[in-house]
């Protein structure tokens, strides 16, 4: 039975509550308003922020890459320290932890911070830690630490950490709060995201009055997969032992780079860098020794991206579009099957009288010659006669740089918008270059200004251009695929732009396939280096390619090559600075990992043949 | 089924007072939350376009519940209670998330069970009291659910859940002596419980600094904030208070942030409206021929008005800090979503009581 005379009474007890909260809001908001506004204006808060946890980095099969534990830290209220305690502190800490040197202390008492963090103090145990609390002026608060479980393999991918500065309080303004920054890698480019939401530590006075807890940043997702990235980076780390061992260079053979992305997506599986570098050491502030060593053999340059080199006869695949595409083939050939006589070098006069010989890396001649053929044995004789023919064809008209736009068009020339910072462009050198150069950089260039010879040299890869890695392995992808689109390093990124490439037809790539299959196998410069495959290097292609470099520094050793002919997944990318031959070297680190993405077992990487 | 003779707004009709009630407390959080927003981004992680949305689901919701009869949910009211239960349950074996256990954590939404607990923990007493049989073993499951919200730790809800069990049990047929009896145990209990150790520290911090001579910083800055809105509020000033540290604003404290912004007028505006609804809800007492419909309303009106007061007594420094939200006012898809059940319940019972407007 409900009895509603005592709901009644239950009523009359809300209701005088009631009354009585609005009694007290009018108290608060009438009676005692303007004192409230005088008493905020004079009240002064101090805020100090609590480093976030950053968020974690796995990669694409959600292995962890980068952690962030919360770890208890020692931190001192330096509004609490004044001339009578400020001794005692000093001994206390000196006795307690005698790592730190009469210098830290220093820093510390000195520091015009409100807290100082002074040490992790996870190694203590829970009675040593009362000890602390129990004087006034220390605090105990988590403190993030950041650990990279795989240590220097793929460092360049996800960069390292650093204080800000105040170049990154500009770009990143939440840095002020959180007091730590990605400065290079994906830890820089997706700072926002990772970074998290600063704690706070409100102070009044001296007095801690209240306290937010900090929130870890979002986690992040590579496409990274971390099994290929090791034995790629082991692959490379043996070529360029081997490399070393078989060639006298000049210098030590030290740096390289593999890059492998996936054809259809452009997902980035695979980018290794050498030299490289431990980020743990930064978490714990690198040692200036340990910097600068690593400097200065540009450990933290991340070659993928922002190396730098002539392609050399890898770059062959951008004529051989053209020539497909324009029709365009060496003197007296109409189609992709006729064939030329090569003989070695290839003698010609100029208008202006000039006589020039140019002489192919085979002295004796690749004998008679087709597209496919010349791609397979990388004759520069082939190409220099397509050069040739545009100049001869085009030179002085808008024609002229029809090369360099195929180049362009393919992504040479630009950055390939990768999630990564510091992306270099690289150069596709041109007439209108040449002349600016010869007003910004003389020593670059020739008086004459832009020859015949300069398109000869770049139809084959050398001389003023250069590019990045992951700009080859791009191009590639957008002549195997007929989509260009740039390629990306998180998983869950928002859209890709694919865009269609209408000069590229499915009969194209079907040729340009059967064509790379050639170079690995009998006959083709990466044979020897993909023998080891047997039946296997049947579905295999690839073009490799030797740059000539000025001065006395070796060539640059390249390789570019799909897992698959009939089925292609990845480009593989492979570059090692002064590395020589292309199939000696590249070829055959490129084979390895090759092995490893078609799950056949591992051989270690043998020293080929050198060609070109 | 009851006969009724008017339907109106939707399939199975809609007390008007009820519903536009319903629609004004919403709209009033948006007007609140619209000046706690930064910047006007719209996605998800917007304050207002959260609370709007989640306006939007209730609405639904609100609806959803006029096809149910009363004697529907009442029949139902015992497996609620076993889902209810085996939710709260099943919470105590996630992460907690800044040390508790309050929410299942679904994508962009955190999902609060306890803010159901506490409609069907009404609906269980009052299906509970219609049935003549023993009502000793009610203690039992009332305890085990009280049990397992003090384990997320929730003290809040807790609270509340406690003051609406008393309160129900009080209008009914029980001997004052033997209600008497009752808070005095349970008096006993939650004393034990402190000895015992089972209330989480942070919250026995909170407790033991209201009852020292310190003010508790939140609520001296809340009631800054609340005065500083003196009669007619802020909303319009430009140079806004900056200098006032009000934490979780959006949500437990938002009522010091509607104060200062609507000002004393404000405050009786919203205070004034929900006592509407407290009277009207009062009217189904004397109509009602079911003593399910009354024991219900009773129910729904103490969880309301208990929570409305616990809020604001908080935040103006009268009680300890609980961390309960304002409903139908704060930030968050949970509370507003139970309490559209509330009033989908009540709007029910009106319809069948043929009253529409």
């Amino acid at each position: 039975m409900f009895l509603r005379n005592r709901y009644n009474y239950l009523a009359l007890i809300f209701v005088s509550y009631f009354i009585f909260i609005i009694y007290n809001i009018f108290s608060l908001q009438i009676l005692n308003s303007s004192d409230s506004i005088k008493r905020i204006d004079q009240q002064t808060l101090d805020v100090f922020y609590l480093t976030p946890p950053r968020g974690e980095i796995y990669d694409t099969n959600n292995e962890k890459l980068a952690t962030s534990s919360l770890e208890p830290h020692l931190f001192i209220n330096l509004r609490k320290i004044n001339k009578d305690n400020i001794d005692q502190y000093k001994q206390y800490l000196k006795y307690n932890f005698q790592e730190l040197k009469n210098s830290d202390l220093e820093e510390i008492f000195s520091s015009k911070e409100i807290l100082y963090l002074v040490r992790n103090i996870n190694d203590l145990d829970y009675l040593e830690r009362q000890a602390l609390q129990e004087l006034d002026a220390f605090e105990i608060f988590d403190y993030p630490i950041r650990e990279y479980t795989y240590m220097n393999i793929a460092s360049h991918i996800i960069g390292y950490i650093g204080k800000p500065t105040s170049e990154d309080f500009e770009e990143f303004p939440n840095t002020i709060k959180t007091g730590i920054v990605g400065k290079s890698g994906v830890e820089k480019y997706y700072e926002n995201q990772l970074s998290g939401k600063a704690g706070e530590v409100v102070f009044k006075g001296d007095e801690i009055v209240d306290f937010i807890l900090p929130e870890s940043g979002e986690d992040l997702y590579l496409t990274i997969d971390i099994e290929t990235q090791i034995v790629a980076t082991e692959s490379l780390l043996e070529g360029i032992k081997l490399a070393n061992e078989n060639f006298e260079s000049e210098n030590i053979i030290q740096k390289g780079s593999v890059v492998v992305i996936d054809v259809d997506t452009g997902e980035v599986l695979t980018m290794v860098s050498l030299p490289d570098f431990d980020p743990n050491k930064f978490v714990k502030g690198i040692s200036s020794f340990d910097f600068n060593q690593l400097n200065r053999i540009e450990a933290f340059n991340n070659f993928a991206i922002q190396g730098l080199y002539p392609p050399g006869s890898v770059f062959k695949v951008v004529a051989y579009w053209l020539a497909e595409n324009e029709g365009l083939f060496p003197d007296g050939i109409s189609s992709r099957s006729n064939r030329m006589k090569c003989e070695g070098n290839l003698s010609f006069s100029f208008i202006d009288g000039s006589q020039q010989v140019y002489n192919d890396w085979k002295e004796d001649g690749h004998g008679n010659v087709n597209l496919s053929s010349a791609i397979q044995q990388s004759c520069n004789v082939y190409f220099w006669d397509i050069a040739l023919k545009i100049w001869r064809t085009y030179e002085g008209n808008e024609n002229e740089s029809i090369l360099q736009e195929y180049a362009r068009n393919l992504g040479f020339g630009k950055v390939t918008g990768i999630d990564l910072p510091f992306e270099k462009s690289g150069v596709v050198p041109d007439r209108d270059l040449f002349e600016e150069w010869t007003i910004t950089r003389p020593e670059l260039v020739r008086p004459e200004g832009w020859l015949g010879g300069d398109l000869m040299n770049l139809i084959v890869g050398q001389g003023a251009i250069t590019t990045t890695p992951m700009q080859v392995a791009s191009a590639y992808k957008t002549l195997l695929t007929g989509y260009s689109s740039a390629p990306y390093l998180d998983k869950n990124i928002d859209s890709v732009q694919k865009v269609k490439n209408y000069d590229i037809n499915d009969d194209f790539i079907e040729f340009l396939l059967s064509d790379l299959n050639l170079v690995t196998n009998k006959d083709g410069t990466a044979y020897f280096a993909f023998e080891v495959l047997g039946r296997k290097a049947n579905d295999i292609g690839g073009k490799t390619g030797t740059a000539q470099n000025p001065g006395d520094k070796n060539n640059t050793s390249w390789f570019a090559g799909v897992d698959s002919i009939s089925n292609p997944k990845y480009v593989i990318v492979t570059v090692v600075d002064e590395g020589g031959s292309g199939s000696a070297v590249a070829a055959p680190i490129s084979r390895r990992i090759i092995q490893h993405l078609i799950g056949e077992d591992l051989t270690p990487v043998k020293f080929g043949e050198i060609t070109e | 089924m009851r006969e009724r003779k008017i339907t109106l707004l939707g399939p199975e009709g809609t007390n008007v007072s009820i519903f536009f009630l319903f629609l004004i407390f919403n709209v009033i959080s948006w007007f609140t939350l619209f000046v706690l927003t930064e910047g006007i981004e719209l996605n998800f992680n917007n304050i207002l376009i959260r609370q709007i949305v989640f306006t939007l689901l209730s609405v639904g919701v609100f609806f959803l519940l006029t096809y149910i009869s009363i004697e529907n949910l009442r029949k139902y009211t015992d497996s609620f209670f076993i889902i209810i239960v085996i939710l709260l349950a099943a919470l105590l074996r996630t992460t907690p998330k800044a040390g508790v256990r309050r929410w299942f954590d679904l994508g962009p939404i955190d999902f609060q069970p306890s803010e159901f607990a506490k409609v069907i923990v009404v609906l269980f007493i009052a299906n509970f009291f219609i049935q003549r049989k023993s009502k000793y073993p009610l203690f039992l499951y009332l305890g085990l659910i009280l049990m397992l919200i003090l384990q997320q730790p929730d003290l809040g809800t807790s609270i509340i859940i406690g003051f609406v069990i008393f309160s129900m049990i009080f209008v009914s047929e029980i001997k004052i002596r033997n209600f008497v009896l009752i808070v005095l145990l349970v008096i006993l209990a939650f004393f034990l419980f402190l000895e015992a150790g089972l209330i989480n520290e942070n919250q026995l911090d909170r407790i033991n600094s209201f009852f020292s001579v310190d003010e508790d910083f939140q609520q001296s800055q809340s009631k800054l904030l609340i005065s500083s809105g003196s009669l007619f509020g802020q909303y319009f000033e430009l140079e806004k208070v900056s200098k006032i540290f009000v934490p979780v604003e959006t949500t437990d404290f938002i009522f010091a942030a509607y104060a200062y912004n609507f000002g004393f007028i404000g405050v009786l505006l919203i205070l004034f409206l929900w006592f509407v609804f407290f009277f009207r809800l009062t009217q189904i007492l004397s109509i009602s021929n079911s003593d399910f419909d009354k024991f219900v309303i009773t129910g729904f009106i103490t969880l309301l008005a208990f929570q409305i007061i616990v809020n604001i007594s908080t935040i103006t420094g009268l009680l300890p800090l609980t961390g309960l939200p304002f409903p139908l006012l704060s930030l968050g898809g949970s509370s507003m979503v139970s309490t559209a059940v509330i009033f989908g319940i009540t709007n029910r019972i009106f319809i069948e009581n043929n009253l529409v407007i």
